[in-house]
């Protein structure tokens, strides 16, 4: 029992002490998962719209498609990723494997879908009014393609912070692709795995509290644009 | 001199394979104010949608100020459009501010920020809501609403205004206020108002020209007593059973028989405190439930069962001493009946 009281003692000692280690590992993390995140809002809120918008062939395919991958395993993705940026795999050459960039690349398939799927379903909640009414003011196509997207805001950003959420927390491909090396690829999911293993409970500790506070502030701010859209 | 604004020549529009728009030809002039009136489903909507080049039509050309539309580029036919602005039945606010929503129009058409807040003031005050910039769109009244949606569109200096049914679903105080912008529309900006309505009283009080809609076509006459219902044959003489309201019969005379519409010209209906022995098939009492002036003409509406209307000299009025609640006969002949 001791073990688990000490391994607190420490996380508290190492966090308010403001541990280097642990900051650079949460800094890491924030810095690869909202590159991430960022990527794959400009791709996801793009095409999630277009997929609301317009009527196309193969329309309810794609969208069963996303609902499918909302629910990827992210060691799939990361087996996925790892075969084609390996030395042998067709984008060897760039030598991205265990380089922080694979680890986004993983992350920004994870969150992808969510967004695509999100924003789908944001865009085509809205009035069929807002579209009409901005026509009959004399807007473009792209125009009206804007404030629909503007009468939707809280609900996508509702839908960046989710997939945020969810990469921040996803170890699979992180470990996978990044290869948790110190100082380079190690975040602070695939660091809780490492320490916990090694027995070191206190800096596992510390960084899930760090992890755990992450993901209530991405809480509050989905309930604020939650609450802005009623 | 008039000038003319919009016209249409063979206008068509399909629906799942039904004609649901055909007019031969309709003529707007500048400055004035048209109503079309039509019951539900006439194609008042569809044609007010067509004018302002949000839908296509199927056959027929429209021409603005001389310039034909139909076949223009998108950037041209933009260009007309952003002369005009149509208010929609169920029109809707951005969720946003009273502001932010006036200046939708501004921005598209990228009139500069400095000039948006005076034309914003001015158009506020047109609707008499001076000092609601800063209000937000869902705090407003429905009928506040309206007329914020209408400082919208004035907002842009349209030159074709176009209302669908701009009084239905708003109450009796804010119709008033709404018929008195939509004229003031007319006279102080010398806009060219288009607007629908089913009240063709409103029509008569607002609109210069009024139009009427039936099943997609133009009739010459505006139709008064206007009635959907179906024709019946009984012993050789067809009646004329008005849809809602199975007991009341219409003796007509016609060839068809299935649904159709009826309108009696108003004009064509006698009215008298005695029932009178006269070849007229159709007789009915009822009580007068409203009496309007109109110039040397007097409109009474009589609750027969359903509401008929009739006009009488202001003489007659005067000498039969009429007033609400007053129950009278209403009689005319099958003859007078107009099938469609």
């Amino acid at each position: 029992m001791d073990f688990i009281i000490e391994g607190i003692q420490k996380a508290f000692q190492l966090i308010f002490f403001l541990n280097r280690e642990i900051f650079n590992i949460a800094l890491l993390s924030l810095r690869v998962s909202l590159t991430a995140v960022g990527l794959a809002s400009l791709l996801g809120v793009f095409l999630g719209f277009l997929m609301a918008m317009k009527d196309y062939w193969g329309k309810r395919f794609s969208l069963a498609l996303m609902n499918t991958l909302l629910a990827l395993p992210t060691v799939v993705i990361g087996l996925i990723v790892y075969s084609l940026i390996s030395r042998r795999g067709p984008l060897g050459v760039f030598n991205l494997l265990y380089t922080p960039s694979a680890m986004v690349i993983g992350q920004f398939i994870l969150a992808t879908p969510i967004i695509i799927a999100l924003t789908h379903s944001a865009v085509q909640g809205i009035d069929r009014r807002v579209r009409d009414t901005a026509l009959t003011l004399g807007a473009t196509e792209i125009q009206c393609a804007w404030i629909v997207i503007k009468e939707a805001r809280y609900a996508i950003l509702a839908a960046i912070i989710a997939a945020f959420g969810r990469v921040i927390a996803e170890v699979g491909a992180a470990m996978m692709l990044g290869g948790n090396i110190k100082g380079s690829t190690r975040v602070m999911t695939t660091a809780i795995a490492l320490e916990t293993t090694k027995g070191e409970f206190g800096f596992a500790i510390a960084l899930g509290i760090i992890l755990l506070l992450v993901a209530f502030s991405i809480n509050i701010l989905l309930h604020y644009f939650q609450s802005k859209m009623s | 001199m008039d000038k003319s604004i919009i016209r249409v020549k063979n206008l068509k529009k399909i629906y799942n394979n039904r004609i649901i728009l055909d007019v031969d030809h309709l003529d707007f002039q500048e400055s004035k104010i048209y109503a079309i009136v039509g019951p539900n489903g006439s194609g008042k909507t569809t044609l007010l949608k067509i004018l302002n080049l949000l839908e296509k039509p199927d056959a027929g050309q429209i021409f603005f100020k001389g310039q034909e539309l139909v076949n223009k580029s998108r950037p041209e036919v933009l260009k007309i459009r952003r002369k005009m602005t149509l208010i929609d039945q169920n029109s809707f606010l951005f969720h946003s501010t009273v502001y932010d929503n006036i200046t939708y129009g501004l921005k598209v058409r990228s009139v500069p920020t400095k000039d948006q807040r005076d034309k914003v003031k001015h158009a506020l005050k047109m609707v008499g809501l001076s000092g609601f910039e800063d209000r937000r769109a869902n705090q407003l009244s429905g009928g506040e609403a309206k007329r914020v949606v209408i400082a919208r569109g004035l907002v842009i200096e349209p030159e074709v205004f176009f209302l669908d049914e701009p009084t239905a679903s708003i109450d009796q105080r804010h119709q008033d206020v709404v018929e008195r912008i939509i004229r003031n529309i007319s006279d102080e900006i010398r806009t060219t108002v288009i607007l629908t309505t089913h009240d063709l009283s409103q029509a008569y009080r607002l609109a210069d020209e009024v139009v009427s809609l039936l099943e997609g076509r133009i009739i010459k006459k505006v139709p008064e007593n206007l009635f959907k219902g179906v024709i019946e044959e009984k012993n050789g003489v067809k009646y004329f059973k008005v849809f809602g309201n199975i007991k009341f019969t219409i003796a007509i005379v016609s060839d068809k028989v299935g649904p159709a519409y009826i309108s009696i010209d108003a004009k064509d209906i006698v009215l008298s405190y005695e029932q009178f022995q006269s070849s007229a098939r159709n007789t009915f009492s009822g009580k007068i439930i409203k009496i309007i002036e109109q110039n040397h003409l007097v409109k009474l509406e009589v609750d027969v069962g359903l509401s008929l209307v009739t006009t009488i000299t202001r003489e007659s009025f005067q000498k039969m001493n009429l007033n609400l609640g007053r129950k009278v006969y209403l009689t005319f002949k099958a003859s007078v009946v107009e099938v469609y």
